[in-house]
């Protein structure tokens, strides 16, 4: 399943600017072989919807994600991404 | 041309929105606290040794001045390892940045000397090495720093962004 987003805020730039748009693949096989670099977008408890990249992904499957700029809010803050929390990996970057 | 149609699209329709945020609550950083803070740590010393050097040492003003002498000089060098720490854990990346570690676990050290002892020797670290922090700090913001002497005592060189 294919989904739209726009991006709101700093954290991904220079590559992604505020106002762009993201299709995500939400399908299995895009989310089985996630690795680090890969662009995810997933769901927070406190933060909400966020999109962020993959630092790499744990032993235990959970992902560890940053920004892209020194100040963005990253798995220190967020914690681990837990598979079930991602809503997609980005497949198409609309700028 | 597609970002423009799914722009007008999203006027219409308004698409989900996928937040890239920064720090929360404010993204603010700055170590000046702790410049400042490690400032206060050299003079609360100078402060300590002057009165030392004076003729009257049993009376209740001594007293009572070196107790205040000391207790900011604890506060201060606290103060300094908090500020340092907060903007070590929550902005620098120990992927981009791995040098500072070492740097920030020698500031810790030396603001626990300041703390244990008196030693003006030890201040005059923590202000370098709180510099030095600041200095690698304003480079990842791209701003370039000078250095200038503190406009009160002690006038030490202190580390700038140059805005």
């Amino acid at each position: 399943m294919l989904r739209i987003l726009k991006i709101t805020g700093q954290s991904m730039l220079p590559e992604y600017q505020d106002g762009d748009f993201v299709v995500i693949a939400a399908a299995p096989v895009f989310l089985r072989r996630l690795k680090a670099g890969d662009v995810v977008v997933f769901g927070h408890e406190s933060y909400g919807t966020l999109i962020k990249k993959i630092e790499r992904v744990a032993e235990d499957g959970n992902l560890i994600v940053s920004g892209t700029r020194a100040d963005s809010l990253d798995s220190r803050r967020l914690g681990p991404i837990a598979l079930d929390k991602v809503r997609g990996k980005v497949i198409w970057h609309i700028r | 041309m597609i970002k423009q149609l799914l722009e007008a699209l999203d006027r219409r329709v308004g698409f989900e929105q996928a937040q890239a945020h920064c720090d929360i609550p404010c993204g603010i950083y700055d170590p000046s606290t702790a410049q400042i803070a490690a400032l206060t740590v050299v003079r609360m010393m100078d402060l300590m040794a002057a009165l030392e050097s004076g003729e009257q040492k049993s009376t209740g003003e001594f007293h009572n001045s070196m107790e205040r002498y000391v207790t900011v000089k604890e506060e201060h060098a606290e103060k300094a390892k908090h500020e340092i720490r907060i903007i070590w854990g929550d902005y620098f990346k120990k992927d981009k940045h791995p040098n500072v570690d070492d740097l920030v676990y020698r500031i810790m050290q030396l603001g626990s000397k300041c703390r244990q002892t008196a030693s003006r020797e030890a201040g005059l670290e923590l202000v370098a090495a709180i510099n030095e922090f600041a200095a690698i700090f304003w480079e990842t913001k791209g701003v370039k720093t000078k250095k200038a002497n503190a406009p009160y005592a002690p006038s030490l060189e202190m580390v700038y962004p140059d805005l």
